[in-house]
């Protein structure tokens, strides 16, 4: 099955059950949890059905198009289900069943992996999906954001899109797949993770890196004040990816990441403060 | 009689908890059991990721029956002057809702009360265990728990099912929102739907026609036959060890061995980062020939059949991807100059009040150079102080940053791959060592060494910070790294006192001198203790065979082992029962004198003269034996001399009325005991009979 025919199918799937489709967030994020899909609509009592597919940035997993199975780009499917459904593994299995898997001769399993990003004051429990020994599908239940304990908890499914394309395709290297109507994989990604893991690993300018993380970090303090939190939100974004490829880039000391990751945790609490604060305020009347 | 039959069904339990949960769940059990005087035949409670069952046999349907006194005030107080009831007394019935009538007095050993009796017991079992199960499961505590649903209700993972029945018949209870019923799921794969149960042995026919093997036993069994079977049909050994055993017995309710192969280009990685890679990151098991080289094949548990191979053949492709990654780390490791490495050090925290690793590596190489100095070992000195430096520099390694497991390993492949002296990248390469007291004998000199070195100041620093233990608290580690020092000097055979390396450990945090003394005692008690539990709780050693070397106040491990060693093999050759009563008889004299002084021309008979003879000629060569650490022959050589101290005894008079004689006497007898000290005290040996092992 192609990329492309994975995706069309979660977002059929999906949307019969319930869930808006959205699309992925247009700023650089390192999961789709970072989405304002997810990080603001778990908060609060409101209830809430998204899916959405959201290309996903990891700078450190580059790997100069060599390795079959690690990018620094990949693409999530990513869907939130609040208040938590009674059977969300059950649904979960039906999803892989519709995408053509035959749950009963491939080893599907549970297995435990909490998730946390602690520089959104977030996290979860709950298992990486493996598939015959691969890892398609974190499935989360999600407990905080931004330091804000959760009530109702949603129910976190993230779907690794082209993990999940190679396993149905029987293919062993990503740059195999067939993304969709014949065009490859390769063809449209290799040179992408070529140059991204030069810029990534070795180019990238740290000095000006550094400045750009404080002058993200200024501008989210300075909308914060005018309560405009979606946009400081954004700035918190970008903050977090110019601190990943700072990581990369083997720039950011042991003290300095537990430092550099406070201001982004403080920041989002403020962020999510706020918006439970104004949402929770229109539901009280 | 009635049986009892639960069942919490959950999502998959961390597969490294359940058998904790299972254990926890048993005790809750008995213990509400007991509590609510509920009579009850065996308990049968078994675990998998997936649910958790309790079967209770010879439950009766009411509890006993028997009489139970309530004690009202005391007499003195519940009647006054005239034996009319007083305000107390009228309070307590009212309470109780009884009249004045039935009440009856009571003796008791606190004198004459007020009270009453009445029938107890005979309460509904039925509805004690509504009762009681939900208070059981809210009892159940775990490292880490979450909350999914309205019922807010802490638990490791949500529950899905509740399976209650007594007497086969359903019964109601609730917890975290879910309700009991009399269903039951079945494999999460291969099973569709709930099924119905009935009573204990519909359940166990419903498990297994539903794909369950309910019981470890029987998983464990099926797992380590299978391997077997691999081993037998590859001509290979597969490698197993405890903790994978356990993750694969807890995540699997249907376990199936399956095996695979994967290209024999990356066997060119290091041994340790393909086994780590497997293990870790793909929980998969490396498998080597028979002389213990790995090959290009894997093997592994699925939770279902794999008659297609689909699951060997998905999990062939994963392990290539990870072995893909492996390499990416290990060559771009290799392309950092490692000793440049150290000087990045200064941006990595040990511990918090700790400082950095640089610092630490400083105190190492410090450390190091006093090890060898106290080991004899002064030819190591300039390579364990370059290893010393840079036992830490992989730290920043991205081999290394990905599996914090390997730390030490990395530093020692790096190195042995640039070409570095041996010894050097083999101290880094075994610094880790020993993991547990369990881990196999210890080689390398230098690693020892070092790994001493760094155990030492890990301790001396979090004690220095005011890190307590306690029996059930070691965040730290501290006792493990207390554990692994004696380890290493007993496999390593090391004759080091640890006095002047505790001190040194301790003075590079101390603020001052009370600080410094005080956690050198404290330091000092904590490895004296590890020893002892090493040779009880290890070696099982006997408690009075350990008292009786644990008494000298020397840091000097080794000696303490071979003693105890000894004196086992005393025991075992029956020699032990002369000694203990020599030494006893010793001890009595001379532990109430105080220290005599020794003066042959104060010898009269030929008794004491005879003693005097053979103590002299054997002294020097008992000494020299006990110097030499050959303790059992010291100590019989001590024995030989035997027959000539109970002529002695039998023949003298010690405590004679002449004072300077007495005080003679009194001093060759403690040359003596002192001989005999200077091995164990054994008098402290309180069973003599062979088996100085528990």
């Amino acid at each position: 099955m192609s990329v492309q025919n994975v995706i069309l199918k979660l977002q059929e799937f999906w949307a019969e059950r319930g869930c808006y489709i959205a699309s992925g967030y247009d700023s650089e994020v390192g999961a789709g949890t970072m989405a304002p899909d997810t990080f603001f609509r778990v908060l609060g009592k409101k209830p809430w059905q998204v899916a959405y597919w959201q290309p996903a940035r990891r700078p450190d997993d580059g790997r100069y198009g060599q390795n079959p199975n690690r990018v620094q780009k990949h693409n999530q499917f990513q869907v939130i289900l609040k208040p938590v459904p009674v059977d969300g593994q059950l649904l979960f299995l039906d999803s892989l069943i519709y995408l053509g898997v035959d749950i009963r001769i491939h080893d599907i399993k549970f297995d435990d992996d909490n998730w946390a990003s602690p520089s959104l004051g977030a996290w979860g429990v709950g298992w990486q999906v493996m598939c015959d020994g691969l890892e398609i599908t974190q499935f989360t239940y999600f407990q905080q954001a931004g330091g804000i304990e959760l009530n109702p908890n949603s129910l976190e499914i993230t779907y690794g899109v082209e993990r999940l394309a190679m396993f149905l395709d029987g293919k062993s290297n990503l740059y195999e797949l067939d993304w969709g109507n014949k065009v490859s994989y390769a063809h449209l990604k290799l040179e992408e993770e070529r140059q991204f893991s030069i810029y990534n690993f070795e180019l990238a300018d740290i000095d000006m890196l550094r400045d750009l993380f404080v002058q993200y970090q200024k501008e989210a303090e300075r909308l914060l004040d005018r309560n405009l939190f979606l946009p400081a939100y954004d700035y918190v974004l970008k903050c977090s990816h110019a601190f990943n490829i700072l990581d990369a880039r083997k720039a950011i000391s042991v003290a300095e990441r537990t430092a550099l990751m406070g201001i982004m945790r403080n920041l989002a609490a403020r962020i999510a403060q706020k918006y439970v604060m104004q949402t929770e305020g229109e539901n009280h009347g | 009689m009635a049986d009892l039959l639960f069942e919490l069904g959950v999502e998959e339990i961390p597969a490294l908890a359940v058998s904790g949960i299972r254990d926890q769940l048993r005790d809750l059990f008995l213990s509400r059991l007991d509590q609510d005087q509920i009579a009850h035949g065996d308990i049968e409670c078994v675990a998998s990721n997936r649910r958790l069952m309790v079967h209770i046999a010879k439950i009766p349907e009411k509890t006993a029956s028997k009489e139970e006194t309530v004690l009202g005030p005391a007499k003195r107080i519940a009647l006054d002057d005239r034996g009319l009831p007083t305000v107390a007394l009228k309070k307590f019935c009212e309470f109780q809702k009884v009249k004045l009538t039935d009440v009856v007095e009571i003796e008791t050993p606190k004198g004459k009360y007020l009270g009453i009796t009445r029938a107890g017991g005979g309460s509904d079992v039925a509805a004690l265990l509504t009762a009681g199960i939900p208070v059981i499961l809210a009892g159940l505590t775990f490292a880490k728990t979450m909350v999914w649903n309205e019922s807010r209700l802490p638990f490791i993972r949500p529950i899905k099912n509740i399976l209650l029945l007594f007497n086969n018949k359903p019964l109601d209870c609730e917890f975290a929102g879910v309700k009991s019923s009399n269903k039951v799921f079945g494999h999460l794969l291969l099973s569709d739907s709930y099924f119905e149960v009935n009573s204990f042995k519909d359940y166990i026919q419903g498990l297994s026609k539903n794909f369950i093997i309910l019981k470890e036993e029987e998983r464990r069994s099926k797992i380590l036959a299978e391997i077997l079977d691999i081993e037998e049909e590859l001509e290979c050994k597969v490698k197993l060890d405890d903790e994978m055993l356990n993750y694969y017995l807890y995540s699997n309710e249907y376990p199936v061995v399956f095996s695979g192969s994967f290209n024999a280009k990356y066997l060119s990685l290091p041994a340790e980062i393909i086994t780590t890679f497997m293990t870790h990151e793909k929980k998969l098991l490396p498998v080597t020939d028979q002389s213990g080289k790995l090959t290009n094949h894997f093997v592994g548990v699925a939770n279902i059949p794999d008659e297609n191979k689909k699951v060997s053949r998905g999990n062939e492709k994963v392990i290539q991807a990870a072995f893909e990654d492996a390499q990416f780390f290990w060559d771009i490791d290799r392309k950092e100059d490692y000793f440049a490495l150290k000087q990045l050090l200064k941006n990595v925290t040990f511990q918090k009040e700790l400082g950095t690793y640089f610092e630490k590596v400083e105190r190492l190489a410090a450390l190091v150079d006093l090890l060898v100095n106290e080991t004899q070992n002064g030819a190591l000195r300039a390579k364990l102080q370059k290893a010393a430096f840079n036992c830490k520099n992989d730290l920043l390694t991205k081999m290394v940053r990905e599996f914090p497991s390997l730390q030490g390993i990395m530093g020692g492949l790096y190195l042995q791959a640039a070409g570095e002296d041996k010894v050097v990248w083999k101290a880094i390469y075994g610094h880790y060592k020993p993991r547990g007291l369990t881990d196999e004998k210890l080689e390398d000199l230098g690693a020892g060494i070092l790994s001493i070195a760094d155990r030492m100041d890990n301790i001396a620093g979090f004690v220095s910070k005011g890190i307590k233990i306690s029996s059930s608290k070691d965040p730290y580690g501290i006792r493990r790294d207390a554990n692994a020092v004696i380890k290493i000097i007993i496999d390593l055979e090391l004759d080091l006192d640890l006095a002047p390396l505790i001190r040194l450990a301790v003075l590079n945090f101390a603020k001052n001198d009370a600080d410094l003394e005080r956690n050198f005692k404290t330091i000092r008690e904590l490895l004296a203790a590890r020893l002892e539990n090493y040779l009880k709780d290890y070696l099982k050693y006997r408690y009075d065979v350990v008292n009786a070397v644990m008494g000298q106040d020397t840091m000097v491990i080794r000696d303490k082992f071979l003693k105890a060693q000894a004196i086992v093999k005393l025991i075992d050759s029956g020699m032990i029962e002369p000694l203990t009563a020599l030494h006893r008889r010793l001890k009595n004299i001379c532990s109430d004198s105080e220290r005599c002084k020794f003066s042959e021309g104060l010898l009269k008979e030929k008794e004491e003269k005879i003693l005097s003879d053979v103590f002299k000629e054997s002294k020097s060569r008992i000494d020299d034996l006990i110097m030499n650490k050959h303790y059992l022959q010291a100590s019989s050589e001590i024995l030989e001399m035997k027959p000539i101290i109970d002529r002695f005894f039998e023949k003298i008079l010690v405590m004679d009325k002449n004072m300077p004689l007495r005080k003679n006497r009194i001093a060759l007898l403690q040359h003596i005991d002192g001989l005999l000290t200077a091995v164990a005290d054994f008098s402290l040996l309180v069973e003599i009979k062979p088996g100085g092992k528990t």
